[in-house]
């Protein structure tokens, strides 16, 4: 009995104890950069002219309630797209593309997600929708990140900024 | 003059295997450290202990198979009895890390996605690459830790528990796929992909070679044969077994084999017995009591009968030394102790242990070695009522063997005799260190 106290005690004192260390959240490393690392999944682009959506390659749309992939080519008159910059997350990049009319934002696409895993895609289809309709409240980058969604949240928003700073 | 290989295979204690076990897992956790992405909010939490219980089961599997490998440095140095309860004590925590492990994924997944844990766990089992594999296996080893469970408590027959405990392969070959398929440690890391599988690779082949090619490739060399059976007490035989070159097993008094008596009802499963007799060049006895169907089969075994031997084993097997040495058998522990009874040199004491005067084993054979050898052997009979008190007492240790703190001392018995023999040996001075012991229940 005593063995199973401690074996019990000793595991759950040991994953707090690393689970705290772990929490210490690295800063989420916003780089400007497009692309590259990790297996994150952009969305098709139909010949998009955007420069954007350089990293994997990989065409797949993932399942979820938001516009994925470039709408470049789909644009009505008077509207424009402005890629934002990919921002890198620890779960992979995270890349958006505004779609303003007369300098209102009344679309966002996301281009590039994180979608290493059905784990990933199941957080980008919760957050995503709700980071999108709080842009498109707010009409600028200062909106709330989502909850239980905090690096999704802090690329969607860092993309968004760079995209409204062109 | 006593049988003695000139050299001895590597030993692991108890302290170097369970060092290298921690190690190993501290291996592990830096494995997740180094994957982990950090952790943040209820469902990072929960993810990410999810993540550290199931890596931890992962390697644990391993390490409960690698315990009942027959490796050689684990069987001489801990003993297989010992081994058997480590198994025991870890296949009860590795089966609690599963559980917990699907437990917290299932949760932490489902506050991380926002639904409820019942579509969460739906989500898990169709859409998640290899999980419903893998709860298949979490099922298998659940049911097998249970049963093992009450196998140990001599409620089920130990056919349907050795039988089942087959399964715990099938379970882990099922479980293996999603540890790297779903696994965030393993994602975009070849090299831990690489160490995993070969920590996994080297355990099958370990069990492969130890408990199949060996046996096989000693029968090829020995070609062990029933020579003949012979009752010894009532319920109790002896069985004679044949073979070529026996001396080249290094088999010392106060070891064992696994038997594998390949008759139409006994092919199927080896049980370990102790050699009775010093090891001679052509023929070996082990001596069984009537425990099971099995032991009770073993009666009728017709000479001739080919026998597979695995072995020898056990880690009761007393050096040379200068002090003198206590044997302590109860009931049919007697086995190996006789054999190191008419071996060892030096100041020998036996003490027997019996249930009834019926129940003693060789005592004529004890009898005649005390006295070519100059030896005492003292017989304890009886219930503790007719004796009047516990027999294995500190005072009574004392009182017959002068001189007990100074001795080595080697216990054989069923369980709870043993511990209770190692107790008393503890009150009565002998250092932990010199108490020798084999329980012979595994």
């Amino acid at each position: 009995m005593r063995r199973v106290i401690l074996a019990v005690t000793g595991t759950i004192a040991g994953l707090v104890a690393l689970l705290s260390f772990k929490s210490h959240v690295p800063s989420v490393p916003v780089a400007a950069t497009t692309g590259g690392s990790g297996g994150s999944l952009s969305s098709s682009a139909p010949s998009s002219s955007s420069s954007s959506s350089s990293s994997g390659g990989q065409t797949t749309t993932v399942p979820g309630e938001f516009p994925q992939g470039s709408l470049a080519s789909k644009l009505t008159a008077g509207e424009t797209a402005v890629d934002g910059k990919a921002a890198n997350t620890a779960y992979g990049p995270v890349q958006i593309q505004l779609i303003k009319q007369n300098s209102k934002i009344v679309k966002v696409a996301v281009l590039v997600q994180p979608a290493n895993t059905l784990h990933d895609i199941q957080i980008g289809a919760f957050a995503f929708p709700k980071l999108i309709s709080e842009t498109l409240a707010a009409q600028s980058g200062k909106i709330d990140a989502v909850s239980g969604a905090s690096y999704t949240s802090a690329g969607y928003i860092a993309s968004l900024q760079s995209a409204l700073d062109k | 003059m006593p049988v003695r290989p000139k050299n001895r295979p590597a030993r692991v204690g108890a302290r170097g295997l369970l060092a290298a076990i921690i190690a190993g897992g501290l291996v592990v956790i830096a494995l997740w450290w180094h994957g982990s992405l950090g952790v943040h909010g209820l469902a990072g939490w929960l993810t990410g202990a999810g993540e550290i219980l199931g890596l931890l089961a992962g390697y644990g599997v391993v390490v409960l198979v690698a315990l009942m490998s027959r490796l050689p440095p684990l069987e001489r140095g801990l003993g297989t009895d010992q081994l058997a309860r480590w198994h025991a004590m870890g296949g009860r925590y590795v089966v609690s890390l599963v559980v917990a492990h699907a437990l917290l994924i299932i949760w932490g997944y489902a506050v991380g996605a926002h639904t409820g844990v019942v579509s969460e766990s739906a989500t898990l089992l169709t859409q998640y690459p290899d999980v419903l594999m893998a709860t298949v296996a979490g099922f298998l080893l659940l049911g097998i830790g249970i049963v093992s469970m009450r196998a140990a408590r001599r409620r089920v027959r130990y056919e349907t528990w050795y039988y089942l405990h087959l399964y715990t392969y099938l379970a882990i070959a099922l479980a293996f796929s999603h540890q790297f398929a779903d696994g965030t440690t393993f994602l975009g890391n070849l090299a831990a992909r690489f160490w995993w599988s070969a920590m996994y690779v080297t355990v099958l082949v370990l069990v492969l070679w130890y408990r199949v090619a060996v046996p096989l490739r000693s029968y090829r060399r020995h070609r062990f044969e029933v020579l003949g059976v012979k009752a010894e007490a009532p319920g109790v035989i002896s069985v004679y077994i044949s073979g070529a070159r026996l001396d080249e097993l290094d088999a010392e008094p106060g070891q064992f084999f696994r038997w594998r008596f390949m008759t139409r009802s006994l092919w199927w499963s080896s049980h370990p017995f102790s050699l009775s007799a010093a090891p001679g060049s052509d023929v070996l006895r082990i001596t069984v009591k009537n425990l099971g169907d099995h032991s009770q089969a073993l009666a009728r075994l017709r000479p001739g009968t080919r026998v597979f031997a695995e072995g020898p084993y056990g880690a009761l097997t007393p050096a040379d030394s200068d002090r003198g040495v206590l044997l302590l058998a109860g009931g049919v522990g007697i086995t190996p102790l006789r054999a190191i009874f008419a071996t060892l040199p030096g100041q020998v004491t036996l003490i027997y242990r019996a249930s009834s005067e019926r129940d003693i084993v060789f005592r004529d054979e004890l009898d005649a070695i005390a006295a070519a050898r100059g030896a005492t052997v003292h017989y304890l009979v009886g219930s503790r009522n007719e004796i009047g008190g516990d027999p294995l007492s500190p005072r009574v240790l004392r009182s017959l063997v002068p001189g007990l703190d100074e001795q080595d001392a080697y216990v054989c018995g069923p369980a709870g005799m043993t511990a209770a023999a190692v107790r008393a040996l503890r009150a009565a001075g002998v250092p932990r260190q010199r108490i020798h012991f084999e329980s012979f229940e595994f």
